[in-house]
């Protein structure tokens, strides 16, 4: 075999999912080793962020300001305050929490153009399409565009406001509340809750 | 100029990728704990995993999937400040290459786990409550800045040298990082969120009342 041949294989080798299997699990085992991680480490940030920290928080909330006028007044003045309401800890990504409420005629999307800004503590962790560069690209420039790609279609007089997250303030929107649902309980409405619509990128509907 | 810092008004792209599975292989949970766990032992925060991502062939950045740039700069890192060498990193990634079914030393500091756990609970916030005198207030117009290219910034490309209005004035100040080289925003300050008409900044799109709203640091804005 020659060098270019062996340097080709050896790259190819690099770049399979099998490889950066092999080289995580390496990861693992010299922190491991080194005393940097638990025996039990992985496994339960993997179950915190399935049962304590996700989008079941963020559907919640909705929920609770569809449900609950004052308590809405209170999330969209002061997010982390109205949370805590609800028994919920706020914590990384999400130390200072902004709620906007999309409204008949506007639209709230939320992106991160220069990374992947994501309110952890309403919605766990970012999807794949957050973080695409394709998605923070054109999601400024052409909202109607990306939002036609998830499937959503807007009436031609709504209005777009794009928040793009390049400080340190994490966002987070209300869709509007289906209509046909009154006298849903809270349980009920929460289910409607998709990650995307509470970044503007999905509609709530019954 | 490092085009990872000018994403935003890319044209010709083709549609998003609407995946919305947070990992699409057991790896990347996997790596991501690990992640975490340097994050809450404070082995790094985040600004050194951008100041990574944005040091990284603009190509490469665009051909790679999320995690993959995270596995190769949090190796990249570890090595660096010698947590691990390459060579045992190299030997250990062998080994499991050969014997993929091989399991985890059973070993560790199991105090780790909890503190890490906490840490997404009390986060760090970047908030500080010191007396600032902030320069602009709100309904002032502003123009954005074009800073110098620095190893890590929180000024998106699309909007250097162009001109909103201030919303809102945040309370108090905010610190960015005090860890890595920035372009101006290792101290503490006031951040303002700014408002612009997107058919301002992109003068040939359709003109639908669409508003963009961005936060800013205050060294990245003057008075226009």
């Amino acid at each position: 075999m020659s060098d270019d041949h062996d340097h080709e294989h050896h790259h190819h080798l690099r770049e399979s999912e099998t490889y950066y299997a092999a080289r995580t699990k390496a990861l693992e085992s010299l922190f491991r080793e080194k005393g940097l991680i638990g025996t039990d480490t992985v496994d339960r940030v993997i179950n915190f962020f399935e049962h304590e920290m996700g989008p079941f928080n963020g559907a919640k909330v909705v929920a609770k300001a569809w449900t609950d006028p004052a308590f809405k007044g209170r999330l969209l003045a002061d997010a982390n305050k109205a949370i805590a309401e609800l028994g919920m800890r706020d914590g990384i990504e999400g130390e200072n929490l902004k709620v906007v409420e999309n409204k008949p005629g506007t639209h709230n999307v939320v992106c991160c153009t220069l990374c992947s800004c994501w309110p952890w503590p309403l919605l766990g962790l970012p999807p794949y399409w957050f973080k695409d560069p394709v998605f923070r690209a054109r999601i400024v420039r052409e909202p109607r565009g990306v939002l036609s790609d998830f499937g959503v279609k807007l009436p031609d007089d709504h209005k777009i406001e794009i928040w793009d997250s390049s400080a340190q303030v994490r966002y987070f929107v209300i869709p509007e509340r289906p209509a046909g649902t009154d006298g849903w309980d809270e349980e009920k409405l929460a289910a409607l809750v998709s990650t995307e619509a509470m970044q503007g990128l999905g509609l709530a509907t019954a | 100029m490092k085009v990872q810092h000018y994403l935003g008004g890319i044209e010709n792209l083709g549609p998003v990728d609407v995946e919305k599975r947070v990992f699409v292989e057991p790896w990347e949970a996997q790596l991501f704990a690990v992640h975490t766990t340097m994050m809450g032992t404070g082995i790094w925060a985040w600004p050194d995993l951008r100041v990574l991502a944005e040091s990284m062939n603009p190509l490469d950045y665009f051909k790679y999937r999320y995690y993959i740039k995270w596995l190769g700069g949090m190796c990249k890192f570890l090595v660096s400040r010698n947590y691990i060498s390459d060579k045992e990193l190299e030997e250990k990634t062998k080994y499991y290459l050969d014997n993929p079914e091989a399991k985890q030393p059973n070993a560790g500091d199991n105090d780790v786990t909890e503190k890490v756990i906490e840490y997404f609970y009390t986060g760090s916030n970047p908030y500080r409550d010191v007396a600032v005198n902030p320069i602009f207030k709100t309904g002032d117009t502003v123009r954005v800045k074009d800073m110098p290219p620095a190893a890590h910034t929180r000024l998106p490309g699309y909007l250097r040298n162009r001109t909103g209005i201030v919303e809102t004035v945040y309370k108090g100040a905010y610190l960015y990082a005090d860890n890595v080289p920035t372009d101006g925003i290792c101290t503490a300050q006031p951040v303002y969120l700014v408002k612009f008409k997107t058919r301002d900044l992109w003068d040939d799109i359709p003109d639908k009342g669409d508003v963009l709203y961005n936060d800013f640091f205050e060294v990245y804005l003057e008075a226009a």
